[in-house]
C-alpha cells in the first residue's frame, strides 16, 4: 500500500519537477522577456485570479469537444459499420474521406465558418471532421480482423447478420477502436481550442488570442497549461477505460 | 439423426476444379472419414456440406432438406481446427451462446462441460485452457444445440500425438452416448479408422471418390482396436491405396495445412 503511494508519488511528482526545470532553464538561458516567458508561479497566479474568465471559456470548449467527439465517433463507427456490410459503399465512402483528411483544416475552418458562423455547430464540424477518419479506419480493421472460424461458427448456426456484427465482428474491433479513443479524444480538446483560436469570440481558443494582443504571456501558458493537462486526462481517461473493454489487452495482461 | 446424400457434387475455383463428381450416401448415425493427400477438396466438401460454400454441379441433402435449409433451421454443428470459441466468452458462456443464437435448447451447458472432463474448468476463458481442453469447449459449444448432424474438419491436427489419440478415444465414446451422423476430415489414417465406420479415400486434386473403406468392427472402438487384425489390415489397405494414387510426398499424414 505505501510502496504504491510512493510510486503513484514518483509518477505524479516527476513529470512536474522535470517540466517546472525545464521552464525555468529556459528563463535563464534565453533572457526572452516575461510576456514571452513568464515564470510558473505568474502562470498560476493567472489561473486563480482569472478563473472566472477562464472556467467560462473552458466550458465553451468543453461543448464544442465533447459533443464533436461523440458525433466523431457515431460518424466514424456508423460508417465503417456500412463499409463491412455494403462493401460496394467502400468505393464511395473511402475517397471522399481520404479527400477531406488531406484538405487542410485551415481552409476547412475558413470555409465552415464561412457557412456556419461563429456558432457552436461551426466548431462542432470541424472536431468531427478532424476526429472521424481515424475511428472509422481503425474500427474498419477491426472489424474485418474477426476470426474467421468464429464468422463460419456464427454462419453455421444461421445467426443474423446483426447477430454476426453484435457478437463477433464489434467485440473484435473493440481493440482498434480503443486505440482510435486515444488518437480522437486527446485531439478534440486541441482541434477545438484551434478552431476557437481562429475563428469564435468564446472558448480557450479565443482567450489565447485576446490574451496575444494584450501581451498577456501568463493568461496564454494559464489556457494552454490547463489545455495540456485536460487533454491528458482525457487521454489517460480513454486509455484507462479501454484497458477494461480491449479483451486483447486484458489477455496480455494476465499471460 | 438425419442421413446426408451428396450427389454429382463438383467444386471449381476459377480454372481450378477442386471436387469432380463426388457422391457419397452417409446413413442417419454413421461416421464417415474424409482421408486424401493434402488439397484434395476434403475441407471443401465439408463446406458444402455445411452450406458455407456453394457447389458448382450437384446437391446436398440432409435428411429432405437441401443443405442451406438445414443449416437455417440449425441441424448442423461444426468444429474447426482452431477452436472457434471467443475469446473473451468464459468455457460455459461459450457453449450457453451457441444455444442462443442456434435458438435450441439442447444439453444443459454447465452438464455438458462436466461431461466432457471439463469440471471445474467452466469459468475459464480460452487463454487458461490447454490445448486438449479448449478443443473439447470447441466442440461441447459445437455440439451445445443438440444438432442431427456433427462436420468436423480435423479437430484433432493441431494437438500432439498422445493427446490426439486420448481425444480420438474419447470422441468416440462420446458419441456412443450422443449419436450423430458425423463426417470427419482428417490427414491421420489410424483416426480415421479408429473412430468411424466408413472411409472416403480422396484421390488427389481434383477430389473424386477412390475408394470407401468399411471398418469390419462396431463402434465405439477402445485403444485395443488398434491391435485388432482389422485394424492393422484397414489401415495397411488405405495406405497402399494413398501411395498408389498420390504423387510422391503428397500421401495423407502430411503436415496440416
Amino acid at each position: 500500500m505505501t510502496r504504491a503511494l510512493g510510486r503513484a508519488l514518483v509518477q505524479v511528482g516527476m513529470p512536474i519537477v522535470s517540466i517546472l526545470a525545464l521552464w525555468y532553464l529556459a528563463i535563464l538561458t534565453t533572457g526572452l522577456p516575461a510576456f514571452v516567458i513568464p515564470r510558473p508561479e505568474r502562470v498560476f497566479q493567472a489561473l486563480i485570479a482569472d478563473r472566472a474568465l477562464i472556467t467560462h471559456h473552458l466550458i465553451e470548449t468543453l461543448k464544442a469537444a465533447t459533443v464533436g467527439y461523440v458525433l466523431a465517433n457515431v460518424v466514424g463507427i456508423g460508417l465503417a459499420a456500412l463499409l463491412v456490410a455494403v462493401p460496394v459503399v467502400r468505393q464511395l465512402v473511402m475517397p471522399a474521406a481520404i479527400t477531406l483528411r488531406n484538405v487542410p483544416y485551415v481552409a476547412l475552418v475558413t470555409v465552415l465558418s464561412l457557412a456556419l458562423g461563429d456558432t457552436l455547430g461551426s466548431k462542432v464540424a470541424i472536431v468531427v471532421l478532424a476526429g472521424f477518419f481515424p475511428v472509422l479506419v481503425n474500427t474498419y480493421r477491426g472489424l474485418l480482423a474477426a476470426d474467421p472460424v468464429a464468422l463460419d461458427r456464427m454462419r453455421v448456426l444461421s445467426a443474423s447478420p446483426l447477430e454476426i456484427f453484435l457478437h463477433v465482428r464489434l467485440p473484435y474491433a473493440l481493440p482498434y477502436i480503443v486505440s482510435a479513443q486515444e488518437i480522437t479524444g486527446s485531439g478534440s480538446i486541441i482541434v477545438a481550442i484551434a478552431a476557437e483560436w481562429m475563428i469564435s469570440g468564446s472558448g480557450l481558443g479565443y482567450v489565447i488570442n485576446r490574451a496575444m494582443q494584450q501581451y498577456r504571456g501568463d493568461q496564454v501558458y494559464a489556457v494552454a497549461l490547463l489545455a495540456a493537462l485536460l487533454s491528458f486526462l482525457i487521454y489517460t481517461l480513454v486509455h484507462v477505460a479501454g484497458r477494461r473493454l480491449d479483451w486483447q489487452g486484458a489477455v496480455r495482461d494476465r499471460a | 439423426m438425419l442421413p446426408i446424400s451428396i450427389r454429382g457434387v463438383s467444386r471449381r475455383f476459377g480454372a481450378t476444379l477442386a471436387l469432380e463428381r463426388m457422391d457419397l450416401e452417409v446413413a442417419a448415425g454413421e461416421f464417415v472419414a474424409l482421408v486424401g493427400p493434402s488439397g484434395c477438396g476434403k475441407t471443401t466438401l465439408l463446406r458444402i456440406v455445411a452450406d458455407l460454400e456453394s457447389p458448382s454441379t450437384g446437391e446436398v441433402r440432409i435428411g429432405p432438406d437441401p443443405a442451406g435449409t438445414a443449416r437455417q433451421k440449425r441441424l448442423l454443428g461444426l468444429v474447426s481446427q482452431r477452436p472457434a470459441v471467443l475469446p473473451w466468452k468464459r468455457a460455459v458462456d461459450d457453449v450457453l451462446f451457441t444455444q442462443r443464437i442456434a435458438r435450441r435448447a439442447g444439453f444443459p451447458a454447465a452438464e455438458l462441460l462436466r461431461e466432457f472432463g471439463l469440471a471445474g474448468h467452466e469459468d475459464k476463458r480460452p487463454h487458461h485452457l490447454s490445448g486438449g481442453m479448449l478443443q473439447r469447449v470447441n466442440i461441447a459449444s459445437a455440439l451445445a444445440h443438440d444438432p442431427p448432424v456433427l462436420l468436423m474438419d480435423e479437430p484433432f491436427s493441431a494437438l500432439d500425438e498422445m493427446k490426439r489419440e486420448e481425444l480420438g478415444e474419447w470422441l468416440g465414446q462420446e458419441l456412443a452416448r450422443r449419436p450423430k451422423t458425423v463426417l470427419f476430415v482428417t490427414h491421420h489414417i489410424d483416426e480415421a479408422v479408429l473412430l468411424s465406420d466408413r472411409v472416403l479415400m480422396f484421390s488427389p486434386a481434383p477430389g473424386r471418390v477412390l475408394e470407401l473403406v468399411s471398418v469390419p468392427a462396431p463402434r465405439p472402438r477402445g485403444a485395443e482396436f488398434r491391435g485388432h487384425r482389422g485394424f492393422i489390415e484397414t489401415t495397411a489397405h488405405i495406405r497402399r491405396l494413398l501411395a498408389r494414387a498420390a504423387p510422391a510426398g503428397a500421401a495423407a499424414g502430411g503436415p496440416p495445412r
